[in-house]
């Protein structure tokens, strides 16, 4: 078992690198939360098993529907946006960030955390 | 065409995926993931979404079946699935005692979110330690034996098994006048 604290120093540096990026967690694939930086209203259970359920989908479009290896799920919303991305067989990355955030830097840093996070889950 | 959406529920392992597996005429999307939680314990994977599959009766109706996840962390996907259903499946493995309590609670909630006609099916009850279709009654807080809803026991892994349930809910929901969505 990797250490959680490292896991979560890691989204920590991540969430407070840029003020656009407000919360982020790490769940199992069967939804439950591994490591989490989020706001105190969403608890984090529910986070977990939501995240788990959206991305099993979302990978299950991908198969189905010939769209191929889901790269991250990108839920658009009036005040922000919610992206998923799976770290390997072990875990799910969610990233939440603010309506102002520019995309192409949201998915570079999402990226690096997530070469970050990789090799300590194996 | 009639189209019955149904839902499958109950608690971990009680047989949602394996039954709508069962019986489905198409390919079942299924989203199932290797288990951490205590359901590594019966097997290797969980539902985190649902089931979906598909079946046509003789009859011409069509159902289209949802089964559930079984843990209270997916509520929110009970939420999404059983308000709709025109009526559902509750099952429950009889050979699990330690999983009554929560089969209890799980159809209490079940009840507050829909009216809709249920039956209760029994799986497991060619395992050992499985309990008497009355106890189980009494476990999941149903006493009186003329307003309870049916009880029926049910292999999961067999087809047929699987169609008789089928069968029983149809029948409860033609008896009851409801509306097709
Ligand atoms: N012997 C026996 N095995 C059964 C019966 N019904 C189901 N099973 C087995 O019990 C297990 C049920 O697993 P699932 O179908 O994944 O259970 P589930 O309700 O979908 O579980 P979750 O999605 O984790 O909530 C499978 O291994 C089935 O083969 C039954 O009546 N008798
Ligand atoms: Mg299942």
């Amino acid at each position: 078992m990797i250490q959680s604290s490292v896991l979560q120093d890691l989204l920590q540096r991540f969430v407070s690198s840029t003020p656009d990026i407000q919360g982020a967690a790490l769940v199992s694939p069967d939804g439950l939360p591994i490591s989490s930086i989020l706001s105190a209203e969403m608890d984090e259970e529910r986070t977990a098993a939501m995240s788990a359920a959206i991305l099993s989908l979302g990978e299950r479009i991908g198969q189905e529907l010939a769209r191929g290896l889901v790269e991250r799920i990108f839920v658009e919303g009036e005040k922000g946006y919610s992206i998923l991305i799976s770290c390997g067989t072990e875990a799910v990355l969610l990233v939440l960030a603010g309506k102002a955030v520019k995309q192409g830097l949201l998915f570079l840093e999402t990226k690096r955390l997530v070469a970050e996070i990789k090799p300590l889950l194996d | 065409m009639e189209i019955l959406k149904i839902g499958i529920t109950g608690t971990v392992g009680a047989g949602k995926t394996t039954f709508v597996r069962a019986i489905s005429e198409i390919e079942v999307v299924d989203t199932e993931r290797v288990a951490r939680d205590e359901t590594a314990l019966i097997k290797t994977t969980t539902t985190v979404a649902f089931d979906f599959g598909r079946l046509t009766l003789n009859s011409g109706q069509i159902l289209h079946l949802y089964g559930t996840p079984g843990q209270f962390r997916f509520d929110f996907m009970w939420d999404i699935l059983i308000p709709n259903v025109h009526g559902y499946v509750f099952l429950v493995d009889t050979s699990r005692p330690q999983n009554f309590r929560a089969s209890r609670r799980l159809l209490n909630y079940m009840k507050q979110k829909t009216q809709t006609p249920l039956i209760i099916g029994l799986t497991h009850t060619d395992c050992q330690g499985a309990w008497q279709p009355e106890d189980i009654a009494l476990t999941l807080g149903l006493v009186d034996s003329n307003t309870r809803p049916p009880i029926i026991k049910v292999n999961a892994t067999n087809s047929h098994s699987v169609a008789q349930c089928l069968i029983l809910l149809v029948e409860q929901l033609l008896k009851t006048d409801f509306n097709v969505i």
